[in-house]
């Protein structure tokens, strides 16, 4: 058979002739890029803004040097050294812009394809961001995963301070950073994809993470003798948490958007009520007052047994909407040791429990809608089903009636369980009524 | 008249499903969610419930010609010389139908994948596998699509599953979009998007006979039409109609937020395949018809030596336009929404013709059988 | 006619290319038990389809026929079979082959078979003596013995064999000597001059199996084999017994296709030897054994074993077409008829199965397939098959059905990573990096760091290095080559991460792609994933997934279009048809009711709906 293999042959040569047009124009080889895994963005000086980057580096044994990196600030500072990553800032007209300017220092093509955190500072993003988030909802490398961050003080200091005490890896450490909204529901877990959509959305307004730099000065000096107060709620912001050791970055609250403009931001105690609002808070611990003993308290982690019930209707011209949630929760302390566990007396705690979600929820609610005018509820979405066409609800603009809308709360707990004791019997010592039961 | 080899019930399914389904997954979603807004998945299903009526008066066409092809049709009603020119036509809309989806692929997949490839390298590579399946015949390609079929419908379905925690069925409404009047209106006008059922009646003779052929085509519709809702129905509960009717693929879109942990994401790569594969198959099934009608209006019995020329013009045509403006608003525009002028109305036109005529054409062939 | 046509239409014809043809194929048809005839030779050709059609028939029916007659006797491969084949060939039925040989000049083989008719054994000694030795070229040919000696009545006889394919025993003992002691025994020989006959000597020669032949050429084939030809002064025709007995393996267990579970017997050279142990197994009478011979200078015989019941009979038609219009010269080997029997040649798939296994061969036997054993190859063919069948290991069926569904599945994705791993690690490594698990990413970056190479050359020097251990392996002797298969490779990975060469991970891909590669049950595959492996490379090379997705529906076009005798090499799954009940799942046995659909067997069932009887009764009454 000669014409075949003749055939072959030819087409063989045809096709060999062909081989280098298809000359991987495309591939590049991991170790030529650099990957970017924070974004921070800041207000410039003599341009429009101030980029960071950080990127990991590939040098070897970074563990080792990356402990030793950490605690001596001053010398990497220079060099933008932070455990085995760099963090470089170039003043650009633009985020892309900023790339390119930064390939005549860095000798590997910045690439946004691991890109996990993008940093706003308050003072830019309280200006409006929506020019600079445009090209990362372009742009074919950035990802849809990237966290939304909006940082009080400047993004750089912040990303300057984004180090790895617990491992060596910062990517990891970037990721399970924000993961730990799912263990206290202190600040959301926003990905770009949503406060993206969020932002051309006609059903409601986008949020971010609000975060801060703690420079360990609010943790007073031990001052000694007298009895401090107890304090339950988490009203702070970020960067004022009391504490000292370890990681100078905190995340901590949300960031409420108008338009692309921030215009204020929840505690995040409030955080946590608005996370129940949309369903994404997972757990958490409440540390509720004593309602029997005054300067005692109980804890309960609680938790969504369902996805908040949500509902609303036009009554007159107005938004009328129903949140309804349902929580799980369990006691896992009662300093007093009292039974509230007992059939006796846990509809009492139930009811003070619930009291205690629905003031907070309302008051959230409250406040977004009186201080800023702002759904991040998303209640527009209930709202929407009341009008027949698109035309109809855009012509409504509802973001804009938010603040007439009436919201009614409702929260139901359960207590379910009350952790490995059930009936604590009562500390005995010499002295009666230190620690006793009434 | 080529050989065209003969495959079952599953095999023409397949091919049909896959040739219709292929559009979900570049620009159709979003032109789609920008005229219809909300209620896209509802204007698709009023464009498969008009093609399903247009597939019935097809199915009633070819009853009247058993055992005859849709050529043969055109032929034995319109008489040799009109006959063989719509057959052109057929082969002409044919190819520049394989031209414009092969285009259309090569820019979503430059945009999303491989921005630095000139498209003439990615053509090429595509038009090489093209030629091998339409060298190997109708019957080729039906296995081929029979075999991928599973995995292109398991790889959709996964997406849509794997996407579940981004849905939030509550951004459907306002149920009607943009009117309900709207959506019927262009629902009828879109269901050119299904009018490449009419290529079933074309290959009827390679499938066993006019039963398989109903059950075949109105199956396929049917799973297309669900689909397409059900996509379109994902795309809008995840990005809601603002942010859906900006993406160039949705559906692309759609895998690129599967997240679960930080482990598991960033998988839009492994559905390339699926793209690429329904692309390959679809732009060889219409490029295999071109060719086939050509060989058929000119009666050659061999199609295989038609094929280097017949893919450097497709090569050329998928070339030709320039921007991917061009290419949404103009080609894909004609493709998806008046292609049904040749595709349905030729068919209805025969039919009516046949119908005019009366039993003459009927009786004809019922003497010749 | 061309002279009339205008320039237009002379233009249009060279367009359109209205003048050629497709090539014609092979389909297997579908038979029921009834009409075991007229199976069209090719799926087009609508013409010559039914002129074939008639012709086809009656060949069939002739040849039904005579495969009756060679069940009965297949212990004696005797004229009858070379007399029936030679009518086929000369018969002009079969489409276009035919017409195609016709027109070439004769072969060889034609020449001698023209010469035979010619060759017919005289009446006399001195010339058929004078005939054998011209044959056999004897005075420079040492290994012809002819022992000249006479008998009864001072009749001249000889006997001739060849030294060392003949058992010296047999010949002394129980030709030889039988004859000289007729001449003492039987003294009144010697008053019946000339009335010695073959009768006669027949029953005093004590070898099992004798013939009368009375064409030299037949005569020398059987020499050929190992036989003793006996002639006697005065007879038309030599005497020929069978004394084959040349030195030879016996039965031992598998070297390539061992398992665990399972009878641990393999094929030996010997063709006799490997048909019995198929007959061991299927002791059924309607087991067809029909013998060909191919190779022009060697003559190998090839036995082509069927179950009469249950074949297909088109099928054990087509092998019979192919296997005698072979024209080559030298055939020892199963994989050289392989290569001159396969459908399609330039497939880096095979299409036919080879297996050492009896156990294995009568099972395919027993579902409607042909075994096709070569002589001197301990290795038995066996066709048609599918992709489903080279995926399959001969202990899947003496193991559970859950434990062979797993394994099977280990064997898919070993046939996946096997081919695809390494390409789909080039693709991602360069195309698709944000794919990769940022850690991960980083991590390969950090070993990558000090690699000078592009990951495609890593790759390949890897590869290579994986390669040149295999082939070493087989070469260097024994125990040695085992161990240093393992140290060489891990020694080789081990230092080329320390030197820089490649990066750890690659090692990591390198060394699972070898292990699937072994994971893979059938040899030849195996060799043909191994290839792929590279197409995959170049295609994830080049274009990265869209690359390896293109040449991915290349190889399943290659697949679909495959054809095994007649059969879609593809057909579990395209294109569709019946389901079969073991093809990655394997159903319980029991629930296997009928044989696989796409062999168009005669006997479609192969137990009944229910095959466990006992189930359904209850205990105590039975």
């Amino acid at each position: 058979m000669p014409i075949p293999i003749r055939k072959l042959i030819a087409i063989g040569i045809v096709l060999c002739f062909f081989l280098p047009l298809g000359g991987c124009y495309d591939a590049t080889e991991i170790d030529e890029e650099v990957y970017a895994l924070v974004i921070g963005v800041d207000k410039g000086v003599n341009n429009m803004v101030r980029i960071t980057f950080q990127y990991a580096t590939y040098k070897d044994g970074g563990g080792g040097k990356a402990g030793g990196g950490g605690s001596d600030g001053g010398g990497s500072e220079e060099s933008g050294e932070v455990d085995g990553t760099i963090v470089s800032t170039v003043e650009a007209s633009s985020l892309l812009g900023a790339i390119n300017l930064l390939d005549a220092a860095v000798n590997r093509q910045i690439s946004l394809m691991h890109a996990k955190m993008l940093v706003f500072s308050e003072e830019y993003a309280r200006e409006g961001i929506a020019r600079y988030v445009e090209p990362l909802a372009r742009f074919r490398e950035v990802r849809e995963f990237m966290r939304v961050v909006v940082c009080k003080g400047k993004a750089e200091d912040f990303i300057m301070e984004n180090k790895t005490f617990i491992g060596t890896n910062s990517a990891k450490n970037i990721e399970l950073m924000f993961e730990q909204s799912k263990n206290s529901g202190y600040f959301p877990d926003v990905f770009f994809n949503d406060f993206y959509i969020a932002l051309l959305a006609p059903y409601g307004q986008s949020c971010a993470i609000y975060a801060g730099v703690n420079d360990f000065q609010h943790f007073p000096q031990d001052t000694g003798g007298k009895n401090p107060p107890l304090n339950t709620k988490q009203d702070m912001e970020p960067g004022d948490i009391p504490r000292k050791g370890g990681t100078k970055n905190e995340l901590f609250g949300t960031v409420v958007f108008d338009g692309d403009k921030m215009v204020g931001s929840l505690t995040p105690d409030e955080t946590r009520f608005f996370l129940m609002g949309i369903g994404e808070f997972r757990r958490g611990f409440f540390v509720l007052e004593d309602p029997e003993k005054p300067g005692f308290i109980f804890v309960i982690e609680a938790e969504l047994s369902k996805s908040p019930k949500m509902k609303g209707n036009m009554e007159g011209g107005r938004p009328v909407l129903d949140l309804e949630l349902t929580l799980d929760a369990d006691i896992v302390s009662i300093q007093s040791r009292n039974s509230y566990e007992n059939l006796d007396h846990i509809k009492g705690l139930e009811k003070i429990i619930e009291d205690y979600f629905t003031t907070g929820l309302t008051k959230t609610i409250e406040r977004t809608q009186q201080e800023w005018n702002s759904d991040i509820f998303h209640f527009g979405k209930k709202i929407a089903g009341e009008f027949q066409t698109i035309q109809e609800f855009e012509q409504y603009n509802w973001l804009s009636h938010y603040k007439e809308a009436k919201i009614s709360t409702q929260v139901n707990v359960n207590l379910r369980r009350s952790g490995y004791i059930y009936e604590a019997k009562p500390i005995r010592g010499t002295s009666e009524g230190g620690q006793g039961s009434t | 008249m080529i050989k065209e080899g003969h495959f079952g019930f599953y095999e023409a399914f397949s091919l049909m499903t896959i040739v219709l389904i292929t559009k979900i997954f570049f620009a159709s979603p979003m032109v789609i969610i920008k005229t219809l807004g909300t209620a896209a998945w509802l204007g698709t299903l009023v464009s498969c419930a008009t093609s399903i009526v247009f597939f019935f008066i097809l199915y009633s066409l070819m009853k009247r010609f058993p055992q005859q092809d849709l050529y043969q049709i055109f032929e034995s009603v319109t008489g040799k010389m009109v006959g063989k020119s719509l057959i052109i036509i057929f082969g002409i809309f044919l190819l520049y139908s394989a031209a414009v989806n092969l285009r259309e692929f090569i820019t979503v997949l430059k945009i999303y994948s491989m921005p630095f490839t000139p498209p003439g390298v990615l053509i090429f590579a595509f038009l090489l596998v093209v030629t091998a399946l339409a060298y190997v015949g109708l019957e080729g390609i039906a296995r081929t699509a029979f075999v991928f079929f599973y995995p292109v419908i398991g790889s959709l379905f996964l997406i849509i599953i794997l996407s579940i925690p981004s849905y939030d069925f509550d951004y459907l409404k306002p149920y009607f979009g943009y009117g309900l009047m709207h959506t019927l209106f262009i629902g009828t006008l879109r269901s050119s998007a299904y009018d490449e059922i009419v290529f079933l009646a074309v290959i009827i003779r390679s499938i066993h006979g006019l039963k398989l052929f109903k059950k075949a085509g109105f199956s396929s519709l049917l799973l297309t039409g669900i689909v397409f809702s059900t996509c379109l129905a994902c795309i809008v509960a995840a990005f809601q109609y603002t942010v859906g009717s900006e993406h160039v693929s949705g559906m692309y879109q759609l895998t690129r937020i599967i997240y679960f942990s930080r482990f598991f994401q960033r998988i839009e790569a492994i559905f390339l395949f699926i793209w690429v594969i329904t692309s390959i198959i679809t732009v060889s099934f219409t490029f295999y018809l071109a060719l086939s009608s050509y060989c058929r209006a000119f009666e050659i019995n061999n199609h295989r030596p038609l094929l280097l020329p017949f893919s450097i013009l497709t090569f050329v045509l998928a070339l030709y336009p320039s921007t991917l403006a061009e290419i949404i608003e103009v080609h894909i525009m004609i493709l998806r929404e008046f292609s049904s002028v040749i595709l349905m109305l030729i068919p209805v036109m025969v039919f009516i013709l046949a119908v005019v005529r009366g039993k003459k054409g009927v009786m004809r062939n019922a003497n010749t059988n | 006619m061309k002279k009339q046509q205008g320039v237009l239409q002379q233009a249009l014809a060279l367009i359109t290319y209205k003048k050629t043809k497709r090539p014609k194929t092979f389909t297997l048809a579908e038979m029921t038990k009834g009409q075991d005839q007229g199976v069209p030779m090719s799926s087009s050709g609508d013409s010559s389809n039914k002129q074939g059609l008639s012709n086809n028939q009656e060949e069939d029916k002739e040849q039904q026929q005579s495969e009756n007659r060679k069940g009965n006797q297949y212990e004696s491969q005797d004229e009858s079979q070379n007399e029936s084949h030679n009518k086929e060939q000369d018969k002009p039925s079969l489409g276009t082959p035919r017409r195609r040989r016709a027109k070439k000049p004769l072969s060889a083989s034609q020449v001698r078979s023209n010469r035979t008719e010619g060759d017919k054994v005289r009446a006399d000694i001195v010339s058929n003596l004078q005939l054998i030795k011209q044959l056999f070229g004897v005075p420079q040919n040492k290994d012809l013995i002819i022992r000249e000696f006479e008998i009864g009545n001072k009749k001249r006889a000889f006997v001739a064999y060849l030294d060392g394919m003949a058992d010296k025993q047999i010949i002394n003992n129980y030709i030889l000597r039988p004859l000289f002691n007729m001449e003492r025994s039987d003294p009144q020989e010697e008053k019946r001059p000339g009335q010695l006959t073959g009768v006669s000597l027949g029953s005093v020669i004590e070898t099992n199996d004798t013939k009368n032949l009375d064409s030299i050429e037949k005569v020398a084939a059987e020499i050929l084999k190992g036989n003793t030809a006996l002639y006697v002064d005065g007879l038309p025709y030599f005497i020929t017994c069978e004394t084959i007995g040349f030195d030879k393996r016996g039965v031992e267990s598998p070297k390539t296709e061992g398992i665990v579970k399972g009878p641990q017997e393999a094929f030996s050279e010997n063709l006799r030897t490997n048909i019995s142990l198929l007959r061991r197994i299927i002791r059924n009478s309607s087991l067809i054994t029909e013998f060909f011979e191919v190779g022009e200078k060697t003559s190998t015989t090839i036995a082509v074993i069927y179950l009469k019941d249950v074949v297909n009979p088109a099928l054990v038609k087509e092998v019979s077409r192919r296997l005698t219009n072979i024209k080559t010269d030298f055939l020892v080997s199963a994989g050289m008829l392989e290569e001159l029997i396969e459908d399609t040649p330039f497939t880096i798939i095979p299409t036919i199965l080879s297996t050492e296994r009896p156990d294995r061969a009568a099972s395919h036997l027993v579902e409607g397939r042909v075994v096709i054993f070569v002589d001197g190859t301990p290795f038995s063919m066996i066709v048609p098959v599918t992709m489903n069948e080279l995926m399959h290991s001969p202990e899947d069926a003496s193991l559970k059905w859950q434990y062979t569904s797993g394994l099977r599945l280990i064997r898919f994705f070993a046939f996946l990573a096997g081919s695809m791993l390494p390409g789909i690690y080039i693709a991602l490594t360069t195309f698709h990096r944000e794919m990769i698990p940022t850690d991960l990413l980083i991590a390969i970056a950090k070993a990558k760091e000090n690699v000078p190479f592009p990951t495609l050359v890593e790759i390949l020097l890897m590869e290579l290095g994986f390669e040149l251990i295999r082939e070493a392996g087989i070469r260097i002797p024994g125990i040695i080559g085992n161990t240093l298969g393992i140290i060489g490779a891990l020694i080789l990975g081990d230092a080329a991460v320390t030197a820089n060469i490649v990066s750890p991970i690659l090692i990591i891909i390198v060394a699972v792609t070898g292990l699937s590669n072994f994971a893979i049950p059938n040899y030849s595959l195996a060799f043909g994933v191994r290839l792929l492996r590279f197409y995959y490379i170049l295609a994830g090379t080049l274009l990265g997934f869209y690359g390896i997705a293109l040449a991915l529906i290349g190889f399943v076009l290659m697949l679909v279009n495959l054809k095994s005798f007649g059969i879609p090499f593809f057909s579990i799954i395209a294109p569709k048809n019946k389901k079969s009940k073991d093809v990655i799942f394997r159903w319980p046995l029991w629930l296997q009711e009928s044989r696989p659909d796409f062999l168009n067997p005669l006997d479609r069932q192969r137990q009944p709906e229910i095959a466990r009887e006992w189930a359904q009764q209850d205990a105590d009454e039975a």
